[in-house]
């Protein structure tokens, strides 16, 4: 019985990937058909067609992504530690929390303002520092956890025994946070990869991520290029989560 | 030296995660008030009026505490009921690997496959009509667009299940409870009470800040039931976005007035839980 | 703490301002007076924000693959187009204008309610279309062309493109087409569940055809809103609406979000209905494969809007000397005659055919067909005005607290 459970759970867990990879391939799905009446990766040479971009957007969606994690995640480590030290430690991670559950459209809606306003709605990097506002607050709250009193007592004694701060940072720091800091890097990342409303709002249209571009699929009522942009946008999650799940996870909590 | 590079750095981190959300929230305050903006006339409290007295803003609330509520109840019970039965599984082998998948799915995505399965022409109920079951998609239960928000649970469930499936397997490890376990076996008690008694609570327990940031989080969701609710109710984020941008330009001060209540509401609750628990703040008393 | 927060604002503002955003140089020459040839000098090497709805794959091909190449090939204009409309236009215009910023966009494809709140905000830049060479061969006396909602254009906006409403169906599952209200009213009852409109503009124009139908047809409501017609026949246009409500889909308490959700319903066999502005729309679709090959498009007996589209300058526009050079080109015999093509576009032109030289009449006349969309001479009889803009506010409003919350 466990076990048939677990299979069942194992499916359910393989059949969105499976359904959408489906869909993708597909053309023309009427009711009361099963699947696609027809087959063909004629969906996936759109990807390259010059007008689809869906490529440049997948690119575009990584660097953008990749960019957002990197610093998030490099400052977030500093200020962390600077705000673990703080003896106002806990009224600073309250001002981190509440960046963290709002609602990131609702955010956008009341910011767009000054975005305009410095000239850089409508543009690359006016989505990037968007996305910072949302990934660093977050970036924080999980790096807050690894300040503790074990890692600052490795700290005092690599010092002690005469370290300076920067080797002390390269030499034992970093090697100790490593897995902390992979994992701020991988959620962040996440965090601006899935981001579609805030993205949409400041990118006023002109800043098509993968998101946007799903969205704007399914307003074609295009279910079948919506469907393969959702595979661009699901796959190199996965791939990161099977390649590190053992190195990241594995010894760190996700919240 | 320290002393300045701490300064700066606090500066920085109040600057990009305080400052944006204070300057939001006072031009929405400004806004809903008439005072600022293209059409505006001066102050007035006319558009805080409309959206209090009218009934749909209560029931965009209502309807957004519901869904949050369902959803967490559901999310924890049968991420609860997974670990706990499925304790061992769950650090090894393909299951280990798998329960981490379902992360890589964002919420636009979750949103479009559960259409694609749950509508009236969906997947399930092709697969229904071709057993027989129906003869006609009209039978099909009404799920998606509903007035349940059905669609918009089951997505939802999806997405936070996994986190919590994740979370308290870790918790699992960290509290010691297979010990725990094994002691209160000793002091024999029974497997259903170790379940109840003791396993649940701590976990419950521990997770309880996690838990309430997830019920905020769930309120202000958007992408989910812009494609998969209605008009009315519709949840939070969506009835703002809508006024925001609907034909009538009179309606965007509202907008704004819905921003201002959404953010309050948030920032009060985050404090109350400063005020009555704050070692959830700072994990060494935690 | 007041001082404390203007601090913050404007720490804020330096560092989002150095973080990126140049603004482009304004045109250094008074457009208004100049000739086009200067326009066009001035226009070169510029580049040109274009801001339309993308949602059809047809009409963005012709945009990128089309008039982009043509313009960087003519002009040396980079076109850069980004995807919003309607009511995202007017929020980003009104913000730009409140934030006192050029726009992010130079010119956008406009519809009539869109013309109606931008000159509530002045967000339009004009009178420019009479110094547009090309205009000459616009039909600006037919009444769907050179009036938008009722309201001249007064050279404000460029007519574009021009298209009537269809309803669409599948030709295997509805042989006896409704064609009035009461056929409606009966095909609905006989089939419950499977019609619907849109909560959107393509529902919304739907309901201002059965409003006109209700009011006795073509011309009664022409003219400037009337408070006191609307309110009569909206009382009974509400009252046939809830008539039709418990057999609607979802028994009338929900309806699509937009014509989007509406199409893929009636793709999968949801709908037996589904509508389009765009009269070319279903030879479209089925040529995507979204739609069965057996899909078909008509007009009922009590007609349908019949409305154009058109190109606008934003009034903070930065470029605007190269989006008039875009807009003239557009309105070009030769580009509106590509666009008219089915396997293009398929989009109605907006000229006057007898102004054109012999060679593109003969051109025009001898557009390839369409397949299954209906042909335009033969639902022209049957088209409708667009009402003033405010019917359709008052009828989105009311249709929310009539009918939605109801």
């Amino acid at each position: 019985m466990k076990k048939a459970l677990q299979i069942l759970f194992i499916l359910s867990i393989f059949f969105p990937i499976a359904f959408l990879l489906l869909l993708s391939l597909g053309r023309n799905w009427p009711y009361p058909e099963l699947l696609p009446q027809s087959l063909s990766l004629e969906n996936w040479e759109f990807l390259q067609k010059s007008d689809s971009k869906l490529l440049q957007t997948f690119f575009l969606s990584l660097g953008i992504s990749i960019l957002v994690a990197t610093v998030t995640t490099a400052l977030a480590f500093i200020t962390s530690k600077h705000i673990a030290l703080s003896k106002y430690r806990n009224k600073l991670m309250l001002l981190a929390y509440i960046p963290y559950v709002l609602s990131p459209v609702i955010l956008a809606a009341t910011l767009h303002f000054f975005f305009i306003y410095a000239g850089i709605s409508g543009n690359v990097s006016g989505v990037l520092l968007a996305q910072f506002f949302i990934a660093y607050p977050f970036g924080v709250i999980i790096l807050n956890n690894f300040w503790n009193h074990k890692t600052r007592a490795i700290e005092e004694l690599s010092k002690t025994l005469g370290s300076s701060s920067w080797q002390t940072f390269k030499n034992v720091l970093l090697p100790i946070s490593k897995n902390a800091l992979l994992l701020c890097f991988f959620q962040t990342f996440l965090v601006s990869w899935f981001e579609f409303g805030l993205t949409n709002l400041i990118g006023v249209g002109s800043v098509q991520t993968l998101t946007v571009r799903v969205f704007s699929f399914v307003n074609e009522a295009n279910i079948f290029y919506a469907a393969l942009a959702s595979c661009l946008l699901i796959l190199p999650p996965m791939i990161l989560i099977w390649i590190n799940k053992r190195y990241i996870f594995a010894t760190e909590t996700v919240i | 030296m320290k002393f300045k590079s701490k300064h700066i750095s606090i500066t920085i981190f109040i600057l990009f995660a305080a400052v944006p959300v204070l300057l939001g929230f006072g031009y929405a305050l400004l806004y809903s008030f008439g005072l600022t903006g293209i059409l505006s006339e001066g102050f007035t409290t006319e558009y805080w009026e409309k959206t209090l007295l009218a009934t749909e803003f209560w029931k965009s609330l209502g309807f957004s505490l519901f869904i949050a509520a369902v959803v967490m109840t559901t999310s924890l019970f049968f991420s609860l009921w997974i670990v706990i039965s499925w304790t061992k599984n769950l650090y090894k082998g393909l299951l280990s690997y798998v329960t981490y998948l379902p992360l890589a799915f964002p919420a636009i995505v979750m949103a479009f496959f559960s259409f694609q399965l749950l509508s009236k022409s969906g997947f399930i109920s092709r697969v229904i009509f071709n057993l027989g079951w129906i003869d006609d998609l009209s039978q099909f239960p009404d799920w998606t667009n509903d007035a349940y928000g059905v669609a918009i649970i089951f997505s939802l469930c999806l997405l936070i299940t996994p986190f919590f499936i994740i979370l308290y397997s870790n918790l699992y490890q960290n509290e010691r409870i297979p010990e725990l376990k094994a002691l209160a076996q000793t002091l024999g008690a029974k497997k259903n009470q170790i379940t109840t008694r003791i396993i649940v609570p701590i976990l419950l327990k521990k997770s309880a800040f996690t838990i309430m940031l997830f019920l905020i989080f769930v309120m202000g969701t958007y992408e989910i039931p812009l494609l998969l609710g209605r008009q009315d109710p519709s949840m939070l984020s969506v009835f703002i976005i809508q006024k925001l941008q609907k034909f009538n330009l009179a309606d965007i001060p509202q907008a704004y007035a819905v921003s201002v209540i959404y953010i309050l509401l948030i920032a009060t609750l985050i404090a109350v839980v400063y005020k009555t628990r704050p070692a959830f703040f700072n994990p060494e008393k935690n | 703490m007041k001082k404390v927060h203007i601090y913050l604002i404007l720490i804020t503002a330096v560092l989002i301002t150095a973080c990126g955003g140049k603004e482009k140089e304004e045109n250094s020459i008074d457009l208004t007076s100049a000739s086009w040839e200067e326009i066009e000098k001035e226009a070169h090497g510029k580049t040109v924000n274009m801001m339309m709805w993308s949602g059809d794959p047809k009409i963005n091909s012709y945009m990128k693959n089309y008039v982009a190449p043509a313009m960087k090939e003519r002009h040396n204009i980079d076109v850069e187009l980004s995807n919003g409309q309607g009511n995202a236009v007017v929020q980003l215009i009104m913000t730009e204008k409140q934030a006192g910023k050029k726009s992010n966009i130079d010119m956008m494809w406009i519809n009539g309610e869109t013309f109606y709140q931008l000159r509530q905000v002045k967000g339009l830049y004009g009178p420019f279309v009479d110094q547009l060479p090309n205009a000459q061969y616009i039909d600006l006396d037919n009444p769907f062309i050179g009036t938008d909602f009722q309201e001249p254009i007064n050279g404000m906006e460029t007519p574009w493109g021009n298209v009537q409403m269809t309803l669409i169906y599948n030709s295997d599952n509805v042989t006896d087409l409704p064609q009035s209200r009461e056929d409606l009213l009966d095909f609905v009852k006989a089939n419950p569940g499977k019609f619907t409109f849109d909560n959107h503009f393509t529902g919304l124009t739907f309901l201002k055809a059965l409003l006109i139908d209700i009011a006795g047809g073509k011309d009664a409501l022409a003219g400037d809103f009337n408070e006191e017609k609307y309110n009569k026949y909206s009382a009974q246009l509400w009252s046939y609406v809830k008539e039709l409500q418990p057999y609607l889909w979802k028994n009338g308490e929900a309806f699509p979000q937009n014509v989007a959700q509406m199409h893929q319903l009636f793709a999968s066999g949801e709908l037996l209905f589904t509508m389009s502005n765009n009269d070319a729309e279903v030879d479209n679709k089925i040529n995507e494969g979204v739609f069965a090959a057996s899909s078909r498009a008509y007009v009922p007996e009590f007609g349908t809007i019949q409305n154009s589209h058109y190109l606008g300058i934003a009034s903070d526009a930065v470029d605007k000397a190269a989006a008039m050079v875009m807009i003239n080109f557009m309105i070009s015999p030769e580009a509106q005659l590509e666009k008219q093509n089915p396997d293009v576009w398929g989009d109605g032109t907006v000229l006057k055919l007898d102004r054109l030289s012999q060679e593109f009449q003969e051109k025009f006349q001898n557009i390839p067909s369409r397949k299954q969309a209906p042909n335009r001479k033969d639902i022209q009889e049957k088209a409708l005005q667009e009402l003033a803009p405010e019917y359709m506010i008052r009828l989105a409003e009311d249709f929310r607290t009539e009918i939605i919350n109801s």
